[in-house]
């Protein structure tokens, strides 16, 4: 475990229903910054967002993930003491984190003019599904919201799943991505503006999980403007890509010219492979349905531990469809320190990916799991 | 100061999109980025992407936009001896190689903290610098199958999906935090850092609650549209082909916002009334919900749902972005100049500062070597005479 975490006394409140801000506050606390949630007496919504732990108690896994790490006090803004509270609490911190809505602001002393006159030098993020500025700045947005707003729900899904149900709606990617991007963007946004703070002060840092999605999916601008308008038909993988093996999926994207060759070795150099034509990239793309058709007849009957294997070692690369289970006891997560035991109240302790990131060859660590509600309130007045 | 990070400079040995996306977006935060390349190893945008049906080099590049260029041959010594000279220069160096290959080249961490002992290196990789599949080459969709992502994306009844240009994008977005976090503990320490950057933890930390489920012994499996609470909850056909909206009532008074918009008696049907009942019956109601979206053009129906306090948007296509005020007000989409002079829509960096209002991409994507008088002559005090005999031995090359 690293000894010195690199935002070690960087202090951080969170104000969040949302998963978008508390992400941010997630992605700081992991790499050493101290966190405080700032709850109302109910507690934040999102401790009540499913999927649920097992057991009765009807413990948030979603909580649990992205508060980890967190204190929890709480304050009830609605009221001149807690506002004075809170304003005691934000005058110990070097960024505040909030994704109150926009309208609801100026009620709880929220607001960006009010905030800035009480602290100059905090930096405040704000964090909304269409940002703070702009005229959909009051529009409500959850993930698949956001994920179609910004573009990739438009183009998803691709290769076999749209060769297979091509009359379907797109489908959105898993649990919370384009909300986790708001996040990530919030992180950046900060600790970005708290890098200039020593010669501007504290700013505001307007966020939008729309435009973070967005600048992810960037390279469908991109091609907009190369004069391509992607579709999520279209935009499959002419071979490889997605295929079905006899115990499961194996991911197979070859773009180099070596890594063909690669290939054509690991399907055991068959005569339709060795026509002299197919040397050519070009051609290998046109005749992309038929080289498919070959390669999932040759995946159909095997293992994907062996293609997996067999594959890497010439070269050609391949990924196994890991479930859930199997990323959690990865043996090359293990041995990175990927995942540590908490303490989640209500559900034990339990292994949780701690961070994303390492720093000097070690893994970051968690200061503990989710916080109960209100841990620390006592500190607030 | 317009820009928050101006004066933080960035050594760029980064290749393909992860690795590049970082660096773009800290270059449009004010830090000024040093593309390194050679004409020997050009960057993938220089090539034709027939895979992608472009038969020459990007006109423009948006991950290469807002940086500078310069050309080293890392092949040769005095190539890995001017690298490390830029190096010595710079805030941050970042690459994102297989694990091993800076070593190899003698630009591995230990080596450049000789150079500049609190260098803040990025390495950036399919799996991590250690653990027993560090060597594992990858691309987007690998990532995010290694990483639980893409085994949950996807139709119930169908296979995975494969992530694409999202999931480099997002492994860059994160990496840029990581650098940031760096820099500070760099500015309250004096310590430089080792800033390890995996591609499949990165998709893995996007999931993090699946995988706490995964550990408590459930067994999460993709879920398509649907959500674990909210119903309806998913993607609608709107009025058009191939022309969807996507719709989420998070609680009661969504519901019975949505039933008053919609003269249809299934909505008032009593099984419906709670968020339970309206889960235990998604089917259903996704049905009729579909009936009413058919009828009506995608963003009309926004507007009349977000009118009326419910998450709503349409399934968004490239050119309704790019066209789209919001956006452009906010400076998520923005125009950029070509050299030809032509304009295009390009993306800016996801975030609006109230004191860096200049940040953005401010130039296009720079010429093979295009920044080599202001890099090699005023930077690093090159002579000319110095600089062409490193061009006659294809060092700068």
């Amino acid at each position: 475990m690293i000894e010195h975490p690199p935002l070690t006394g960087l202090r951080v409140v969170v104000h969040a229903s949302g998963v978008a801000a508390a992400y941010a506050g997630r992605l700081l606390s992991g790499m050493g910054a101290e966190l405080v949630w700032l709850e109302p007496a109910e507690g934040s919504a999102l401790r009540l967002e499913p999927p649920f732990l097992p057991g009765e108690g009807q413990v948030s896994a979603l909580f649990a993930y992205v508060a980890a790490g967190a204190e929890s006090r709480v304050c009830d803004l609605t009221s001149a003491d807690g506002q004075r509270a809170a304003t005691a609490l934000l005058a110990r911190t070097d960024i505040f984190i909030d994704d109150t809505p926009l309208a609801q602001r100026a009620g709880l002393g929220l607001d960006e003019a009010a905030i800035a006159a009480r602290h100059p030098d905090l930096i405040h993020v704000s964090v909304l599904p269409f940002g703070a500025f702009g005229a959909k700045a009051d529009w409500r947005g959850e993930d698949i919201i956001v994920q179609h707003a910004s573009g990739e729900g438009n183009l998803l899904p691709n290769g076999l799943s749209i060769e297979l149900f091509p009359e379907r709606a797109p489908v959105k990617i898993h649990g919370h991505f384009g909300e986790l991007q708001g996040g990530i963007a919030a992180a950046l946004g900060a600790l970005s503006a708290l890098w200039a703070r020593p010669e501007v002060g504290g700013q505001y840092v307007d966020i939008a999980s729309q435009d973070a999605m967005l600048a992810v999916g960037a390279f469908a601008i991109q091609r907009l403007g190369d004069g391509s308008i992607e579709h999520r038909v279209e935009r499959s993988f002419r071979y490889g890509g997605v295929l079905p093996c006899a115990d499961g999926y194996v991911e197979l994207l070859t773009l180099e010219q070596r890594q063909w060759e690669g290939l054509v070795k690991l399907l055991g150099t068959p005569e339709w492979a060795l026509d002299p034509a197919l040397v050519d990239g070009l051609e290998r793309s046109r005749r992309g349905p038929e080289l498919n058709a070959h390669i999932r007849a040759w995946a159909a009957v095997r293992k994907v531990a062996d293609i997996v294997r067999e594959g890497q070692a010439v070269g050609v690369p391949l990924a196994k469809y890991y479930t859930p289970a199997e990323v959690v006891s990865d043996p090359h997560e293990r041995v990175r320190g990927l995942f540590a035991p908490v303490d989640i109240a209500g559900a034990g302790v339990l292994d949780m990916l701690v961070s994303p990131f390492q720093f000097d060859g070690e893994p970051l660590s968690l200061r503990s799991g989710p916080p109960r509600l209100g841990t620390a309130v006592a500190e607030v007045h | 100061m317009a820009k928050p990070l101006t004066g933080i400079r960035i050594a760029d040995f980064t290749v393909h999109n992860a690795g590049p996306f970082c660096t773009h977006l800290l270059s449009q935060l004010g830090a000024q980025v040093i593309k390194i390349e050679s004409a020997m190893r050009p960057d993938a945008f220089r090539k034709p992407h027939p895979v992608y049906g472009r038969m020459g080099p990007a006109t423009f590049d948006q991950v290469a936009s807002t940086k500078l260029s310069v050309r080293i041959n890392l092949k040769k010594a005095e190539g890995v001896a001017l690298a490390k000279r830029l190096v010595a220069v710079a805030d941050v160096a970042a690459e994102s190689f297989r694990p091993g290959v800076m070593d190899r080249l003698g630009l591995g961490y230990a080596a450049l903290r000789e150079v500049k002992p609190d260098i803040v290196m990025l390495a950036v990789s399919s799996s991590g610098q250690t653990g027993p599949d560090s060597h594992f080459a990858g691309y987007a969709p690998l990532f995010g199958a290694w990483g639980g992502l893409g085994e949950l994306t996807g139709y119930p009844d169908g296979p995975p999906v494969e992530m694409r240009h999202v999931m480099d994008h997002t492994v860059g977005m994160n990496s840029a935090v990581a650098v940031m976090a760096a820099l500070h503990r760099r500015r309250a320490t004096g310590q430089g850092a080792l800033v390890d950057v995996s591609a499949r933890e990165v998709a893995s930390s996007l999931l993090g609650e699946a995988l706490l489920l995964a550990a408590a012994g459930a067994t999460p499996h993709r879920i398509g549209n649907d959500h674990p609470r909210m119903a309806p909850h998913g993607v609608y056909p709107a009025l058009g082909e191939d022309r969807w909206i996507a719709i989420a009532i998070a609680n009661d008074v969504e519901w019975q916002a949505l039933g008053q918009m919609i003269a249809d008696p299934a909505f008032a049907d009593p099984r419906f009334a709670t968020e339970g009942g309206r889960h235990a019956h998604r089917a259903e109601i996704d049905k009729a919900l579909a009936a009413w979206t058919a009828t009506i053009e995608a963003n009309a129906a926004a507007e009349r749902l977000q009118a009326a306090g419910i998450a709503a948007h349409a399934s968004w296509t490239t050119p309704e972005i790019a066209g789209d005020p919001h956006l452009r007000a906010r400076g998520a989409i923005t125009t950029v100049q070509e050299p030809d002079g032509k304009l295009r829509a390009a993306v800016g960096v996801p975030m609006r500062l109230s004191k860096g209002e200049d940040i953005g991409i401010h130039r296009g994507t720079p010429a093979l070597g295009e920044d080599e008088d202001y890099v090699y002559g005023e930077l690093l005090g090159l002579t000319r005479g110095e600089r062409q005999a490193l061009e006659d031995g294809e060092v700068i090359y």
